[in-house]
Parts: C-alpha cells; sequence; structure tokens
C-alpha cells in the first residue's frame, strides 16, 4: 500500500475550518489522490472545537486512523485534542504571533507562520487559512498549482481578484516555510496520477441518487446530519420539474412526500432519529395505503436529541420495528459512500415495485465524510427506473369489480396491487389508513382484515424471491472468523483486515447493506469459528437480529463513543475480541 | 367530460354514517356541487382528509382521495398539488383536526398559498369521540373532558387565517345549501389557498350551537355591502366576537400561489426510464 498523509486543520467552530479543509481535499482530490475526509464538530456555530481531518494516499482510502501528520492548529485546544495522534516527526503549523503560547510536545516539528500578517500582505486577514495551505503544500513537497484550482473552484463566484489573492495568500505561506523551515521538516512525497476523481460525502450521494433515479419531490426539515441531502437537492431538483419544500415539520415533511407519491411522483423525505419519531405516526399510514416512500434516515447518536454531531448506528430497531401495529417495510442501508448513491436508486425502484415504505439509513460518518471515487462508480447509464404496476385506462378494466369500480388494494396473488395516478379515468378510489378491503373502504370484517395483512405481508415474500437480498465480502472465505457489520462500518474494518492480516490473525468478511429482508448469512456462520459482528451502537441491534436468525450466540464490538471506528482500533477490537475467547 | 359531471357524479355509492341531521351532508352536498359546477370530474379531483366525523367525507365522495392521520391533511393536499398541479385538491377536517392537532399544519398551509380548498367542518365539538371541547368550544361549554367549561378562549380561526397571510378566507352555513355552495365554488376558483370555515352542527353532543343558534345569529355579509377586497374591513368582521359572518370575508385580488411563485408547473409522475440524459453532469460536479 502506498504511503499515505494524515492531515487536518482545527480551530473554533467559526474559524472557517470546514471550507478550508474541503479546498484541501479537492486540491488533492484534483491531483489524482484519493481523499477520505472526517470532520470532529460541536453542536454550535461559535465556539468550540472544530476539525477537518484528511486523509489521503494514491491508493484507495477509505477509513481514519489514529495518526496526524500534519496538523494546521489555529488553537491550542487543537494540538490538545489531538495530541494522542501526534507522533515523531509530525508537523504543527501554528501563528507564533497571535495570542498564545503553542505547546508543541516533544518529537513533533513546530512550524511557527505568522498566518495572520501575511494573509493580510495578500489582502485580507481572513486568508489566513489559505495561508496555512501554502505552507502545509510546502511541508507535504504537494505542488501549489493543484491548490489553485480548487481556490478558483471554490471563490470564482466572487470575482478574479479573490481567486488570485487567495492564490498569492497561498504562495506567501509556501514562501515562508521554504526561507525558514528548509532543513528541519521530514520528507514527505506527495505523488500525483493522471485520475480525475470526484469527492462527495454521502448526504450528497443520496441526493444524487434520488435525482437520476427520477425523486422529483422532496419534503423535509433542517437536522443534522440529514441537512445536506436537503440543501444538495435545492436548485438542483429544479432543474429536472422538481421541487424542495421546508415543511414546518416532520409530521408535515412526511405527509407531503406521501401526498406527492400518491400524486404519481417519486418522493422522499430524509431526516434523522428525533425526526423520525415524529415522522413515525404516519409511517403506517404510508404502509397500510401502500404508498411507495423513500424515507431516509441519517443516523445520528441518540437517544433523544443525544449527541446531534456525532456517529451512532441506533436507530436499526427504529427502522425495523417502528411503529404501532405490524406492517411490512423495507430497510436498506448503504455501507459506502458510492452505494449511497446506488441503494438510494433501488430504493426507488423497490417502494414502488411493491408499493410500501423504504427505509434509507445512513449514517453522520458517512454524511459528513467526503471521499474519492471514479466517476465511473456513478454510471448513469446503469440507473434504471422501475415504476411496478402502474395502470393506464387502457389497462385498468381488470381490476375493476362487479360494479366497475377500480380496486387499488386488489388481492393480487403476488400481493402486489394496481396502482392508478390521480387523472387516470376510471381510476378515482380512495385510500385510507384505516384497515379496508380491497375497494380501500374502510372494513372490521375479519376475513377482509386476515386478507389485507396477508396481501401486504406476500409482497414481502414475493420481494425475498425475486429480489437478490445479496452482500459483499472480502478477505478468505474459509478462514476461520466471520466478520459481519452494517452501514459505514466497511471502510474501517476493510482496512483493519491488513492490520490483521500483519498479526496473522485470517478473516472473512461480510458487510450487509439490506436490513430487511436480509440475506441468510446461517451458512457463512455455521462454517466459521468464531463470528464477530461490528456495530457503532451498544446493544448490538445487528447482532440481535442475526442471532435470531442463525440461532447461533455471536460476538460483537460495539462503540457508542459517538466517535466512528478506526482502522487500527478496530483490528485491536477484534484481536482482543477473539483472545478474549482464548482466555476465558 | 367535464361538461356532462353531475355532482352526484362525486358520490360513493357508501351511504353516510353520520348521524342523521348531522350538518356534515350539507357541508359535504356543496363540496359535491362546488367541484361539478367549477368544471372538475372525479378523475382529476383529490380530496384529503384527516380524522373525524368530518375526516369521513373521503369515504362517501367518489373522487382520487386519501383518507389519512389525525390533523395532517393539509400537508398530504400540498403534496398532491404540489407534484400534479392539474389536480383540483379539496382538503376537508373538523375543528379539532385543523385547529388542534393540526394548527401547526394550518398556519403554515394558509400562508403557503399552496391553490387548493380547504373546508373545515366547524361543530365547535369532537364528534367522533363523543363529545370532547375543542379548539372552537365556548369558553363555559361543559363536555365530559371540562365538566365546568374549557375556561379558555376559543381560537378564532378566522383570525389565525387573516394573521398568516391568507388570501381567502370564507365561512358559511351547512345548511343555507345554496350560499354555502356559492361560498366554497368562490375558494375553489381562488389561486391559491381557499379557506372556508363551514359552521356544521353536530346534533349529536352539541346543545348549544345547533341550526337554530345560527339560524338566528348568522348575518350574511351580501347584506352588509362587504368588500371582500377590504383587508381592514375584512379584520374588523373577523374580530368581532358577538357575530356569527356568513360569506366571503376576505379575498386577495392578487393572490399568487405557490406554484406560480417558485415556477412548478410539472405532472411530477412523468419522469424518465433512467437517469436523465445530462445526469452524468451531476458527477461531473463534484470534480
Ligand atoms: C393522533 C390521534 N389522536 C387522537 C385521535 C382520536 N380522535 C379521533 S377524531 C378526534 C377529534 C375529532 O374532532 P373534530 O376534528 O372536531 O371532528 P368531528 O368528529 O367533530 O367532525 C380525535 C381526538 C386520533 N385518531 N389520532
Ligand atoms: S356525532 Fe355529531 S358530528 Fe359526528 S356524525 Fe353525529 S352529528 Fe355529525
Amino acid at each position: 500500500m502506498a504511503e499515505d498523509l494524515n492531515w487536518a486543520i482545527g480551530g473554533e467552530a467559526g474559524d472557517g475550518i470546514d471550507s478550508t479543509g474541503k479546498i484541501f481535499a479537492q486540491a488533492l482530490s484534483r491531483a489524482g489522490r484519493h481523499v477520505f475526509t472526517s470532520k470532529d464538530f460541536a453542536s454550535r456555530i461559535r465556539g468550540g472545537y472544530t476539525a477537518y481531518k484528511i486523509r489521503t494516499s494514491t491508493d484507495r482510502v477509505q477509513s481514519v486512523v489514529d495518526r496526524l501528520d500534519i496538523l494546521v492548529a489555529l488553537t491550542q485546544r487543537t494540538i490538545d485534542e489531538n495530541v494522542d495522534e501526534l507522533h515523531d516527526g509530525s508537523v504543527v503549523i501554528y501563528d507564533g504571533e497571535r495570542s498564545w503560547d503553542a505547546e508543541i510536545p516533544e518529537g513533533v516539528v513546530g512550524v511557527d507562520v505568522p498566518l495572520k500578517s501575511l494573509a493580510e500582505d495578500a489582502g485580507g486577514a481572513i486568508m489566513r487559512n489559505v495561508v496555512a495551505l501554502g505552507a502545509a503544500c510546502e511541508i507535504a513537497s504537494f505542488s501549489i498549482e493543484n491548490l489553485d484550482e480548487a481556490l478558483a473552484k471554490r471563490f470564482s463566484s466572487k470575482g478574479e481578484k479573490l481567486v488570485e489573492n487567495n492564490k498569492q495568500a497561498a504562495r506567501l505561506g509556501q514562501e515562508y516555510v521554504q526561507e525558514h523551515y528548509a532543513e528541519d521538516i521530514p520528507e514527505y512525497s506527495l505523488e500525483e496520477t493522471d485520475e480525475d476523481y470526484v469527492l462527495l460525502n454521502g448526504d450528497e450521494a443520496i441526493g444524487m441518487g434520488a435525482i437520476a433515479a427520477g425523486c422529483r419531490f422532496y419534503a423535509g426539515y433542517p437536522i443534522t446530519p440529514a441537512t445536506d441531502v436537503m440543501e444538495y437537492l435545492t436548485g438542483r431538483i429544479d432543474q429536472y420539474g422538481g421541487h424542495v419544500v421546508q415543511a414546518e415539520d416532520e409530521l408535515s415533511a412526511i405527509n407531503m412526500a406521501l401526498g406527492a407519491a400518491r400524486s404519481g411522483a417519486r418522493a422522499m423525505t430524509a431526516t434523522s432519529g428525533p425526526g423520525i419519531d415524529l415522522m413515525t405516526e404516519t409511517f403506517g399510514l404510508v404502509a397500510t395505503s401502500e404508498t411507495p416512500l423513500v424515507i431516509c434516515d441519517v443516523m445520528r447518536s441518540g437517544p433523544s436529541t443525544g449527541m446531534p454531531t456525532k456517529q451512532e448506528q441506533g436507530d436499526l430497531n427504529m427502522a425495523l420495528y417502528g411503529g404501532h401495529g405490524e406492517v411490512p417495510r423495507f430497510v436498506l442501508a448503504p455501507t459506502t459512500i458510492a452505494e449511497c448513491f446506488h441503494k438510494t436508486v433501488e430504493a426507488f425502484n423497490l417502494a414502488e415495485k411493491y408499493q410500501l415504505p423504504v427505509y434509507l439509513v445512513s449514517d453522520l460518518a458517512m454524511a459528513v465524510t467526503e471521499q474519492t471515487f471514479r466517476p465511473e462508480e456513478f454510471d448513469m447509464d446503469e440507473v434504471e427506473v422501475e415504476r411496478g404496476n402502474v395502470v393506464d385506462e387502457d389497462d385498468i378494466d381488470q381490476y375493476l369489480d362487479e360494479q366497475d369500480r377500480f380496486q387499488p388494494h386488489y388481492d393480487a396473488a403476488d400481493g402486489v396491487s394496481p396502482r392508478a395516478f390521480p387523472g387516470t379515468e376510471g381510476g378515482a378510489h380512495m385510500s385510507t389508513g384505516l384497515e379496508h378491503n380491497e375497494l380501500g373502504r374502510r372494513t372490521e370484517d375479519t376475513e377482509e382484515r386476515v386478507k389485507q395483512v396477508d396481501k401486504r405481508n406476500r409482497k414481502v415474500e414475493t420481494a425475498q424471491r425475486e429480489e437478490a437480498w445479496d452482500y459483499r465480502e472480502y478477505g478468505d472465505a474459509d478462514a476461520d472468523t466471520l466478520v459481519i457489520s452494517w452501514g459505514s462500518n466497511e471502510g474501517a474494518m476493510v482496512e483493519a483486515m491488513e492490520y490483521l492480516d500483519d498479526e496473522g490473525v485470517d478473516v472473512r468478511f461480510i458487510s450487509v447493506p439490506y436490513i430487511f429482508p436480509r440475506p441468510d448469512l446461517t451458512d457463512a456462520v455455521e462454517a466459521a469459528e468464531e463470528v464477530i459482528v461490528v456495530e457503532c451502537n451498544e446493544q448490538g441491534q445487528f447482532a440481535d437480529l442475526l442471532e435470531r436468525d442463525t440461532l447461533t450466540r455471536l460476538k460483537r464490538v460495539n462503540k457508542y463513543t459517538g466517535v466512528r471506528f478506526k482502522a487500527d482500533e478496530l483490528a485491536d477490537d477484534i484481536k482482543a475480541e477473539l483472545e478474549a475467547e482464548v482466555t476465558a | 367530460m367535464s361538461s356532462e359531471v353531475r355532482f352526484t357524479d362525486f358520490k360513493s355509492d357508501k351511504q353516510p354514517t353520520w348521524c342523521p341531521g348531522c350538518g356534515d351532508f350539507g357541508t359535504m352536498n356543496g363540496m359535491m356541487k362546488a367541484l361539478a359546477e367549477t368544471g372538475n370530474d372525479p378523475d382529476n379531483t383529490f380530496v384529503c382528509a384527516g380524522i373525524g366525523c368530518s375526516g369521513k367525507i373521503g369515504t362517501y365522495m367518489h373522487s382520487y382521495a386519501l383518507h389519512g392521520v389525525h390533523g395532517r391533511a393539509l400537508p398530504v393536499g400540498t403534496g398532491v398539488k404540489l407534484a400534479n398541479p392539474d389536480l383540483e385538491v379539496m382538503v376537508a377536517g373538523g375543528d379539532g383536526d385543523g385547529y388542534s392537532i393540526g394548527a401547526g399544519h394550518f398556519i403554515h398551509a394558509v400562508r403557503r398559498n399552496v391553490d387548493m380548498t380547504y373546508v373545515v367542518m366547524d361543530n365547535r365539538i369532537y364528534g367522533l369521540t363523543k363529545g370532547q371541547a375543542s379548539p372552537t368550544s365556548r369558553e363555559d361549554f361543559e363536555t365530559s373532558t371540562t365538566p365546568e367549561g374549557p375556561k379558555q378562549p376559543p381560537v378564532n380561526p378566522l383570525a389565525l387565517a387573516l394573521a398568516a397571510g391568507g388570501t381567502f378566507i370564507a365561512q358559511s352555513f351547512s345548511s343555507d345549501a345554496q350560499r354555502h355552495t356559492e361560498i366554497v365554488k368562490r375558494a375553489v376558483e381562488h389561486d391559491g389557498f381557499g379557506f372556508v370555515n363551514v359552521y356544521s352542527p353536530c346534533v349529536t353532543f352539541n346543545d348549544v350551537d345547533t341550526y337554530d343558534y345560527f339560524r338566528d345569529s348568522i348575518v350574511d355579509l351580501d347584506d352588509e355591502d362587504h368588500d371582500p377586497s377590504d383587508r381592514d374591513a375584512a379584520k374588523e368582521k373577523i374580530l368581532d366576537a358577538d357575530k356569527e359572518y356568513q360569506g366571503v370575508i376576505y379575498e386577495d385580488e392578487n393572490s399568487v400561489p405557490y406554484s406560480d411563485l417558485h415556477g412548478l408547473d410539472a405532472n411530477m409522475s412523468e419522469i424518465p426510464d433512467g437517469a436523465p440524459e445530462d445526469a452524468m453532469d451531476l458527477v461531473r460536479e463534484f470534480y
């Protein structure tokens, strides 16, 4: 594996940390390097520590690690927060002219650059972060021209002058390091390649997948970390004849989306835990009225308002069991950012083919992480739109009753009834959250009740038969140890396998993107000697499910600190779990 | 088809289970007539309703319809209409549905001004749950949950609508069939959110706000030379707590519906078989 570089900028919220980090990430990606970013942020706008971290390599990187090579520290706290990740030879760029005396840990190289003064020389103190980027380029032996493009992308809408000033600021930073620190800094070499990567986060991938799949109506209410989906769609979906509504709350958002779906539009809403709770009221209505709807839950740490800016995979049980009564739903959980795109497309197809709500469950770690991909990984030619059993004037006849009334809940053999979009002649019908007969009319008749419940469940049986509820697999299929995970842990686990391999631990790894229906892992579990389920929650919600499926006690590695798994740490945890067995 | 549509085409074959004499019969008949007389037919009409005796209306009418959860019919109507502007959307509900559990949605639907009609069957009581106080119940109205009356002033839905920037605010009385129909028709024809609060007496649980009471106290705005385009005059009427008015109280003739403001005219149900042709541009943006 090519050597990677871990870079970070940290300061106070409001210091422009995010946009600075993003500019550097883009510069690296434009230079044909893989990038994986992560963010530390607090739930406040001003004040509070915040950092943007980048890991970059010429090989694909898909996880964070416990190591920092270059740190731009705008505050002492930035150094303190990251002290464990600094190592001998790490470089800390700081501004000695600022009113704090930087305490640089032993072995770490302090590079004191007058960021603010140099920025002022270039045209304004506000560019001090860009001065730091120039300094970082010099330290990392990364050609500064790469930065120019990223600066142009960021600032060109605000005028050429500003772009030039920023380029100049970067160069002042570069020159300062050349002049003052040429001798002291360690050797890094940031090789470039001819690849053109795209750099995007999970929420953006979901939004992009939605447009590609024909979603035209989105209603939502802002909440971290789902808001980026809404922000992405705003302004873009309109170009395709669609619309985004910022509703007054989540109750409204899901009902608007439901209304649009009943009009025949592909509709979606996205939220996070607290919003899902509110939407749960309407969830049952969506399901019983057999309305195709994609409900995206970008999980964050709960319960209640929990830790809004922290990672967790705690909503799985909610997605599976949330809501009163019993209603079928599908639960999809992408395991990578690219898969956020593909699973969103799939979610729309499944929702319409089977006329039910689909939970698309993502998580904060994926939502706020940007990662590089080859553009072909988002192949728009491969997107297929399957609308399921939609009837028009001509074929509505077969679904009319003796009195020529359309039956929206027709008791079809495969459970999938016909759908008539409003405006279809002869298709007028009512749908209701009350139990109903095939006509959609309220009933409490015991036979009709059982018939409709069975019909709704039959759709799931059909889907279980017809669709590939598969999984992704890594490593040696005959390994003694099987690790299973879901959601965003895949990247960290794939890298953890390399660490484990170095330690002589041979692992088979299965990453599961479907929660319900889900692949049958019984054989895989039985074939392995040790099975460990990795997830970011305390209870092991997915492990519970698998135990129920396979009737086997499984080991668990759970993390619920609010921070995602890091590859090296995960490898240690897995090893510890395996060793625990030996001594027990 | 529309020229031949009669209001009975909007009737479903299901017999209403409302109590004999319930005001909702008249309210619904007026809605069906208004739809037929404005040139709509069941196949281009969508009726959304909430929960309550009032909410059952979708069952008794024939059209595309959704009978949803308590208080949320307005957002559903909003979604239906924005996704397909060719549909005529009518939302119906009760005073509990609209001004209690759905009060937040009401205010925002008013200010959003989506081109649809909202008819509230205001019986000043919870009918379906058998007689508890509603937000429009009188301060001293004794019910099973308020034995000494709610001891809080009733909400004034018309005032809420005016304050929220309503562009069409009207009130009618379900048993004055002709006026009620005419008022709902005007709401349907209004470009924007047409709101009609209908006095729709509950003969079973409300012995105060009865047919007799309304018949005796109603004042028709047409008899008062009221000018609905005059917002100040409308405000005066709306804040006059002693009178029960019927008629169009306020209509903003310059109302611009939400979809016009946002340039929405596409039927969103029409989408390509695959990603849009230029969809790779969406990816290239991330270079
Ligand atoms: C979430 C929820 N809470 C409570 C109820 C019970 N409920 C059914 S109808 C109703 C009140 C209806 O009153 P109103 O809207 O005035 O309609 P009416 O029956 O008088 O026409 C209530 C509280 C419910 N169905 N859902
Ligand atoms: S209870 Fe009242 S509102 Fe309900 S149907 Fe009977 S009369 Fe009408």
